[in-house]
């Protein structure tokens, strides 16, 4: 008998996996934006991308986010996490962003 | 058989003033307002963004039913498992204190109305429902903004060519992230302490029958849906992560305050990793699979986020209301849809029975939903969440770590007597809530939890 059961490895897939599990349709334009982009240069907290569960939002270097809008899950937490109320957040049009299929 | 139409119908400007009413978006909210319309032989077009109802929604989740079952005929919901136990843990880093409920009541139908099921499904079937009762659906199409004449809502504007669509009664059910109530100066955009993001993951066992049984203990049917809280869970944050058993597999997530994942900088995947690798938790979840990964938020603000529930030629239901309770005990949400779906249906059949559109005309709605369980509960539960949130530390670290150390000395094996565990592990607990003035004044606020 082992003195110290181990806690079994769980396995967590890549972020890119994750995505790769939910059904998307390209709405050919992002649907997210940010209202002034000098808000965000000036923004030293990047709540959009600390809250963003998909890695959609990243840092970049000219202090504008990069917002990689083909990851998005649709969630919303994004446009309330900016405390400058800075995020254009609209639907992606007809239907196209992710479809879920257990939900 | 999907109840879906050619989403292209929409552009057919015959739609514009064909219908009694219109309610944007196809959840439980607004599924039971348009199934309820249109038994009371109203005209109804149902409104819904994804390809089919449920394409888009994401929950825990058990959904509680003692609603649907009276709407609908409900020997063909798409059910997962009943709700055998349910148990509450606290973990700390690397222990667990459970309490664990599993009435023999349970087994029995109608299994307390609680069942694991998957929103994709179950949605879909809800929405087939109102169908069948007459409603006319249409998918892939988002409601962009409300139309008015005279101040009065009459209408929508969809995206869609010639996507404005006239009727005289409106029913924002669109969840949330509700972009057409605000857009429109409905309500107010919630702020982060007051939403949740919730992440989750629907797991299979590939190669492993009966898995779910022998882990979970289950037999045929039976289900479980555990809840944990404490920093083992979500670490800094306020909030807490669930497993519920599916058919054939688990839906795992964490949900905690937006304000606490930017504060403490934790990301939702890192905290929904951390929480799948605790002690207490891996062991049920090892060596699965991922067949699913997928986020949406909580509306947390209670009773005192709700909006003005009616206005002229308008109703809010369901989450886009702010009508959840989430108090850590309780995360129920699907009935209090479904409960405000049926009642806004019904002030609107009536209302439609007088020819009357203005707001006073629906003022049955919240009239009825403030008697109904749904106001009751957020009401009684309102002061929770401040307790909680100003308790915070106590109850999600100090306490947790405090239960498991009194476990640990209570049950210690040694050779000195058990007075002297039992009294070592009473000191730990003491040492936590600030002694015995502290645990009584603990005791009297959270009383009304269980009074
Ligand atoms: C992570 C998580 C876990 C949860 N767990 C539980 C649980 O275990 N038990 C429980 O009871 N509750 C739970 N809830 C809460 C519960 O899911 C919600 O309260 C419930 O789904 C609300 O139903 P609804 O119909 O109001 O909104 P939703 O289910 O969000 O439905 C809104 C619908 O409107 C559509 N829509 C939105 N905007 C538009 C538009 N502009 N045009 C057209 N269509 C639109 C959407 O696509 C969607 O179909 C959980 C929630 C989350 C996020
Ligand atoms: S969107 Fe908001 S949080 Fe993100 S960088 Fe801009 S201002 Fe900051
Ligand atoms: S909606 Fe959610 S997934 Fe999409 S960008 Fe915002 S936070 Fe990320």
């Amino acid at each position: 008998m082992s003195a110290q059961p181990t806690t079994p490895q769980v396995d967590n897939d890549s972020m890119e996996d994750r995505l790769y599990t939910v059904k998307y349709s390209d709405p050919g334009d992002s649907h997210l934006d940010v209202k002034v982009p000098d808000v965000c240069t000036q923004c030293d907290t990047y709540d959009c991308v600390r809250v963003c569960p998909a890695n959609v939002w990243r840092e970049s270097e000219d202090g504008v986010p990069h917002i990689a809008y083909e990851n998005c899950l649709e969630c919303s937490s994004c446009r309330y996490a900016c405390s400058h109320d800075n995020v254009v957040w609209t639907y992606p049009e007809t239907g196209a962003g992710v479809t879920y299929k257990h939900g | 058989m999907t109840p879906e139409l050619d989403g292209d119908a929409v552009a057919d400007p015959n739609y514009d003033d064909e219908f009694d009413a219109i309610v944007v978006g196809a959840g439980l909210a607004g599924s039971a307002a348009a199934l309820t319309m249109a038994n009371r032989g109203l005209e109804v077009l149902l409104i819904e963004r994804g390809s089919s109802p449920g394409a888009k929604n994401v929950f825990g989740g058990v959904c509680y039913t003692p609603t649907i079952r009276e709407l609908t005929d409900f020997d063909g919901a798409p059910l997962e498992r009943y709700v055998a136990e349910r148990r509450f843990s606290m973990l700390s880093r690397n222990d667990e204190t459970a309490v664990s409920i599993s009435p023999g009541e349970w087994h029995e139908a109608p299994h307390n109305d609680s069942y694991t099921v998957l929103r994709g499904e179950f949605d879909e079937w809800f929405a087939e429902q109102a169908v069948e009762a007459g409603t006319t659906l249409v998918t892939s199409t988002t409601v962009t903004g409300l139309v008015r004449k005279n101040g009065r809502i009459v209408g929508v504007e969809t995206d869609r060519p010639d996507g404005t669509i006239r009727a005289p009664y409106v029913v924002l059910a669109e969840g949330g992230n509700s972009l057409v109530s605000e857009g429109a100066d409905l309500k107010a955009t919630e702020t982060r302490e007051n939403v949740a993001v919730g992440v989750k993951e629907v797991l299979e066992f590939p190669g492993r029958d009966e898995v779910i049984e022998d882990r979970f203990r289950l037999t045929d049917d039976a289900g479980v849906s555990y809840h944990y809280f404490g920093e083992g869970a979500v670490g800094d944050a306020f909030g807490g992560g669930f497993i519920y058993t599916n058919d054939d597999t688990v839906s795992i997530g964490v949900a905690y305050r937006i304000e606490d994942a930017v504060a403490a900088d934790q990301s939702p995947e890192a905290t929904l990793n951390a929480f799948k690798s605790h002690p207490a938790v891996a062991p049920l979840v090892r060596d699965a699979r991922t067949v699913e990964y997928s986020a949406k938020t909580i509306p947390e603000g209670g009773a005192e986020s709700i909006p003005d529930l009616v206005h002229d030629g308008a109703a809010i239901v369901g989450d886009a209301a702010g009508l959840v309770l989430n108090n850590g005990v309780h995360l129920e949400g699907t009935n209090m849809a479904v409960e405000s779906g049926y009642h806004a249906g019904n002030a609107i059949a009536r209302a439609a029975d007088q020819g009357r559109v203005g707001a006073k005309a629906l003022q049955a709605y919240p009239d009825a939903l403030e008697r109904s369980f749904v106001v009751q509960n957020l009401e009684r539960y309102a002061w929770m969440m401040d307790a909680v949130e100003a308790d915070r530390d106590l109850l999600f670290e100090d306490l947790p770590r405090a239960f498991a150390d009194a476990g640990t000395e209570y049950f210690r094996m040694d050779r000195t007597p058990k007075e002297a565990h039992a009294e070592n592990a009473k000191r730990a607990v003491l040492d936590a809530v600030g002694g015995w003035t502290g645990a009584a004044k603990l005791a009297l606020r959270y009383r009304k939890v269980v009074t």
